[in-house]
């Protein structure tokens, strides 16, 4: 399988969650083609909603930076993830970035989708994704079920699922690996 | 009221939050002679002041668009900050989020996040209208705006009247919450270029029709 890890942990150096990150990654590298993503060391800019890559350069966002590769890598990827420690009871702003400028690989014709309107796809076929979250000290059962619940949201615009929301204090990279090829 | 507004579309000053906001500030003028301050948070180099006008503010609102199914980036930049900042807090705090998908189901999720965020704040929490929709605003004729507008500006009056948002116009925003069965049934019967007549007409004014199914990033 072809994996991505987009990892928006917003610290820069050695940290906790960004190793538990690269521990995932070797775990996945036995059986898998593994891409990482360290947005931190990326030059990546936040979508200013101009909407040039609906309607004057289909597909192509305007800003020139990094985030080209992050687009390629996810959308031939089989599966992705989403990781980030949690800040404000949120995935981070620089997950959120790139986040946002993922809308490139979705297309502006709206369709009706259970019953509301979605954006149509772009691309034929859309990768299913995980999230990985690092908890904060006071994280509770409401936060994590509100974060679930927005990525669950997110995976039905893109045309994809969340297959599973796993925390790092709870589960090890090996149980992401059984995750991913179990759902 | 001490009242200050945080505009934070990364559209800046040419965002469809900037165009409702007026209209808000334009009610609440009605009632109060107190101006409120607004700050765009797409102007990053303006964080430091940002933070300050949130930190000495009494009552703050945070209007955006929603983007893939929670708040913008730079949005969320802001809220760590505001979180992680050691300075006070306003006494309360409220939201207008938008959205241009027309039915406020798409926004929900997001407010049960904004609320427990307020909490997190410790201040108190004032609300979260939902509009959906709102996307086109800029080039539709006055007649299918007016309402939208008028809305905005007695939410506005309302608010410096009460300290509170309108529970009528609120729920008349709010609605749909999920697009109504007719609507669904009808939907896919009529030709596409009706629905995306606001995508096609720019698609074709920037020469980029021919592309439009373009997927530049498959392998």
């Amino acid at each position: 399988m072809n994996i991505t890890i987009l990892n928006g942990d917003p610290e820069i150096g050695d940290t906790d969650f960004s190793r538990w990150i690269e521990k995932l990654a070797e775990s996945y590298e036995t059986d898998n083609n593994v891409k990482v993503f360290r947005l931190s060391d990326m030059q990546l800019h936040y979508c200013i909603g101009c909407w040039t890559c609906w309607w004057e350069t289909p597909g192509i966002c305007i800003h020139k930076d990094d985030a080209p590769e992050i687009f390629s890598a996810v959308i031939n990827a089989d599966f992705f993830i989403f990781a980030s420690p949690l800040i404000a009871g949120f995935t981070s702003a620089l997950l959120k970035k790139i986040t946002d400028r993922l809308i490139v690989l979705i297309h502006p014709y709206m369709i009706v989708k259970q019953g509301e309107s979605h954006h149509r796809k772009r691309y034929e076929n859309y990768p299913d994704f995980g999230l990985i979250i690092q908890k904060e000290a006071d994280t509770d059962e409401e936060d994590l079920q509100i974060v679930k619940d927005i990525y669950d949201r997110l995976s039905v615009n893109f045309h994809s699922k969340l297959r599973f929301m796993k925390l790092t204090d709870q589960h090890q990279p090996e149980d992401i690996v059984y995750a991913t090829h179990h759902f | 009221m001490r009242l200050t507004i945080f505009n934070g579309s990364p559209r800046n000053k040419k965002s469809n939050s900037k165009i409702l906001t007026e209209k808000f500030i334009e009610g609440f003028n009605e009632a109060s002679d107190d101006q409120p301050e607004v700050f765009y948070l797409a102007s990053a180099r303006n964080r430091e002041m940002h933070l300050k006008a949130f930190s000495e503010s009494e009552t703050c609102l945070i209007i955006f668009p929603l983007y893939t199914d929670s708040m913008p980036g730079i949005v969320k930049e802001f809220f760590e900050m505001i979180y992680l900042s050691d300075l006070p807090r306003p006494a309360r705090l409220g939201f207008i989020l938008q959205s241009g998908f027309a039915e406020s189901i798409h926004s929900v999720y997001l407010e049960r996040y904004l609320k427990k965020f307020t909490r997190r704040l410790k201040c108190e929490y004032i609300g979260t209208v939902i509009k959906g929709g709102v996307e086109g605003i800029q080039i539709m004729p006055p007649s299918m705006t007016r309402k939208l507008f008028k809305n905005f500006k007695a939410m506005g009056k309302y608010f410096a009247e009460t300290g509170q948002f309108s529970p009528e116009i609120m729920r008349e925003f709010a609605k749909p919450y999920k697009m109504p069965i007719l609507k669904q049934w009808l939907y896919p019967l009529l030709p596409s270029s009706l629905h995306n007549f606001y995508w096609n007409a720019n698609l074709k004014k920037n020469n980029a029709w021919e592309k439009r199914f373009d997927a530049p990033y498959k392998l």
